[in-house]
């Protein structure tokens, strides 16, 4: 297994007198999809917008290639190769894909309109856009930036079953060209089928799941002690 | 440095130019919106000025920094209102490096203005 690119190590984290967050851990591989899964609420939007620098943390450690980071920022870390997708619409609603596109390197990819299948909306207004088209117009801008490290917060989330598909063929076309990617989600059945590694997460604590591929799920999911 | 390290100072490298951003829609986007904050900056100043008996478009250091930071806050505020900052973000942009240019139009706008206004 290849060390990570990005961890998140012991993140603790309380807002208001509320535990959110109490000791998660989660990182990314190269060429690898490592998911996050958890009932709503368990922490992870949270814990991702931690390791990208949205929310700073109470404890724990933010770790890019090993080294820990004092104040993670996105900008920097996407000049490092890093991409995040948000649990939130992003895009500029008055631009259209193509318009994005000027913001791509000239050498991204030339066939992400075709791995995700969004030829048919590339010159319409992001804000037009259905939720699935939505989604799949983020993930297409964001890997023409040709991340080395994808962090997704429910990529899956509110998509119909081609575009979810879609989506999934995007993550692994992503993975085997070598790219880390950590993305959130709370269906588990979709999780089997996409991910290589998983990450449960409940009451703001994480482990590592082995065999969650195989194993019965109530083995391993919810399956916490309280 | 490895074949692998190699790709991935390529592809760091590969992020946004400034050159690229400031011909970008979505820069030229930024700078048609602040122009109208600017329009609406300077209104609101001009009836100010003429309400106390000054020149309305002379060139205060002092009024146009007010004035810049009303039109800069305003256009931060509906770019993190639509999540864009997350956008940029993701292009390695900050914010405050992508609308440094505005401060350039701000200045030269003003700048004008007070010429013509003379």
């Amino acid at each position: 297994m290849n060390a990570p690119i990005l961890a998140g190590d012991s993140i603790t984290l309380a807002l208001g007198g509320r535990t959110i967050l109490a000791s998660a851990y989660a990182d990314a591989v190269p060429g690898a999809i490592t998911a996050l899964v958890g009932r709503s609420g368990s922490g992870k939007t949270t814990f991702f917008k931690i390791l990208v620098g949205e929310r700073v943390a109470d404890g724990g450690q933010v770790r890019w290639r090993g080294a820990p980071l004092t104040r993670p920022r996105l900008p920097v870390l996407a000049r490092e190769g890093l991409f995040y997708h948000p649990d939130r619409a992003w895009l500029a609603r008055h631009l259209s894909f193509n318009d994005h596109m000027a913001l791509c390197p000239r050498d991204g990819w030339a066939d992400v309109v075709e791995v995700f299948g969004i030829g048919g909306w590339t010159g319409r207004r992001v804000g037009t856009l259905s939720e699935g088209e939505l989604r799949l117009t983020e993930l297409s801008f964001g890997f023409a930036l040709q991340p080395v490290v994808a962090v997704l917060d429910e990529p899956f989330r509110g998509l119909e079953p081609l575009h979810r598909e879609q989506v999934g063929r995007g993550l692994r076309e992503l993975a085997d060209r070598g790219a880390a990617i950590l993305y959130a989600d709370h269906d588990v059945e979709s999780v089997r089928r996409t991910a290589d590694r998983l990450f449960s997460m409940e009451n703001g604590m994480s482990r590592i799941v082995d065999g969650f591929k195989t194993r019965p799920l109530h083995e391993w999911y919810h399956a916490w002690p309280h | 440095m490895d074949t692998t390290r190699r790709r991935e100072r390529t592809q760091i490298q590969a992020h946004v130019s400034f050159g690229a951003w400031l011909s970008s829609p979505l820069f030229l986007s930024y700078l048609r919106r602040f122009v109208l904050l600017w329009i609406a900056g300077k209104l609101a100043n001009a009836a100010t000025a003429s309400v106390i008996g000054i020149s309305p478009f002379s060139f205060r250091a002092g009024t146009e920094l007010v004035i810049l930071l009303f039109e800069l806050g305003a256009l931060i505020a509906f770019i993190k209102r639509d999540n864009e900052d997350i956008l940029l973000g993701n292009v390695g942009l900050r914010l405050s490096v992508a609308l440094a240019p505005l401060v350039f139009v701000h200045l030269a706008l003003s700048a004008a203005l007070a010429m013509v206004a003379r």
